[in-house]
C-alpha cells in the first residue's frame, strides 16, 4: 500500500509539466479503454448467447449517462492513440527530439491534435442523446 | 593519448518482456485503423441510437467484418491487458507477487477473448 501511496503523491506533486501530463494522461485513458474494452466483449457477445438480453444492453448504451462516458471514451481513444503515435514516432525516428523543450511542445500538440478530432465527434454524440433522449431539434 | 574501442556486440537472448514490448508498439499501429474506425463508424457515424439487435447480428456474421472484429479483439485486448500489467508493474515490487498478478491478468485475459471470440465465429446472421 505504501507504494500506492507514493505513487499518488508523486503524481500530484512532481513537477515535470506537459510530459508528466502527457504520461498522466496517457496511463488514465489507457485504463480507461481497457476497462470500457473488458465490458464492451462481455456484452456484445450477448449478440449470440442471449439476444434477447441485448435489446436491455442497448438500451443501456442509448441511456444519457452512458452517452456521456461514450463522449469521454472517444476523448480517451483519440488521445491515447496521437500521444502513442508521438512516442512512436520519437523513438524510430527522431530520438534526438527526446529533450524536456522539445518533448514539452510535441506533447501539447498531441493533446491539440486530440482535441480537434475529438470535438466535432462529441458535438455530434451529444445532438444525437440530444436528439433521441430529451426530443431536442424535432426529435 | 585516446584509443578508440568498438563496443563489443552481445546477443541477448529475447525474454517474454521483450516480445511484450514489441507487440505492444506492432499491435498500436494497427489499432489506430481498427480501433479509431470502430468507434467512429458505430458511436458517431451510425450512433448508438440506431444500432438494432438484428443489425448487430448481421454486422458481425458478415465475412468482412468478422474478420475486423476478430482482429480487433485480438490486437486491442492483448494490448489493453498487457498495458494493465505495465501500470500494475510500477506498484507491485515483489516479483512473486507481480508473477501472481501476471497470471490472474493472462487468465482473465484468456477468458474475455475466448467469449468473444466463440460469440464472433459461432454466430449466423438473421434471415428476414
Amino acid at each position: 500500500m505504501s507504494s500506492i501511496k507514493t505513487t499518488l503523491t508523486g503524481y500530484v506533486g512532481y513537477r515535470g509539466r506537459e510530459g508528466h501530463w502527457a504520461f498522466l494522461l496517457h496511463r488514465i485513458t489507457g485504463l480507461g479503454v481497457v476497462l470500457f474494452l473488458a465490458i464492451h466483449i462481455v456484452d456484445t457477445s450477448f449478440v449470440y448467447f442471449a439476444p434477447h438480453l441485448y435489446e436491455e444492453i442497448l438500451n443501456v448504451y442509448r441511456s444519457t449517462l452512458f452517452g456521456l462516458g461514450e463522449i469521454a471514451l472517444v476523448f480517451c481513444l483519440f488521445f491515447h492513440g496521437v500521444n502513442g503515435l508521438r512516442i512512436a514516432y520519437l523513438d524510430m525516428f527522431a530520438p534526438k527530439d527526446w529533450t524536456i523543450d522539445k518533448t514539452r511542445r510535441s506533447a501539447m500538440i498531441a493533446l491539440i491534435v486530440a482535441l480537434v478530432m475529438w470535438i466535432p465527434s462529441a458535438g455530434y454524440m451529444a445532438y444525437n442523446i440530444l436528439y433521441h433522449n430529451f426530443g431536442l431539434f424535432g426529435g | 593519448m585516446t584509443t578508440t574501442t568498438q563496443p563489443e556486440k552481445v546477443v541477448v537472448k529475447k525474454n517474454f518482456d521483450q516480445v511484450a514490448w514489441t507487440w505492444m508498439r506492432y499491435s498500436a499501429f494497427l489499432l489506430i485503423p481498427l480501433a479509431w474506425g470502430h468507434i467512429i463508424l458505430q458511436d458517431v457515424v451510425v450512433g448508438v441510437h440506431n444500432i438494432t439487435t438484428d443489425y448487430a447480428i448481421n454486422r458481425m456474421a458478415n465475412m468482412g467484418w468478422k474478420i475486423y472484429d476478430i482482429a480487433l479483439l485480438g490486437f486491442a485486448f492483448a494490448h489493453g491487458m498487457n498495458g494493465v500489467r505495465q501500470v500494475f508493474r510500477d506498484y507491485i515490487h515483489k516479483p512473486e507477487t507481480f508473477r501472481l498478478v501476471s497470471i490472474i491478468l493472462l487468465v482473465v485475459w484468456f477468458l474475455i477473448t475466448l467469449v468473444g471470440a466463440i460469440a464472433l465465429l459461432a454466430i449466423q446472421p438473421v434471415v428476414s
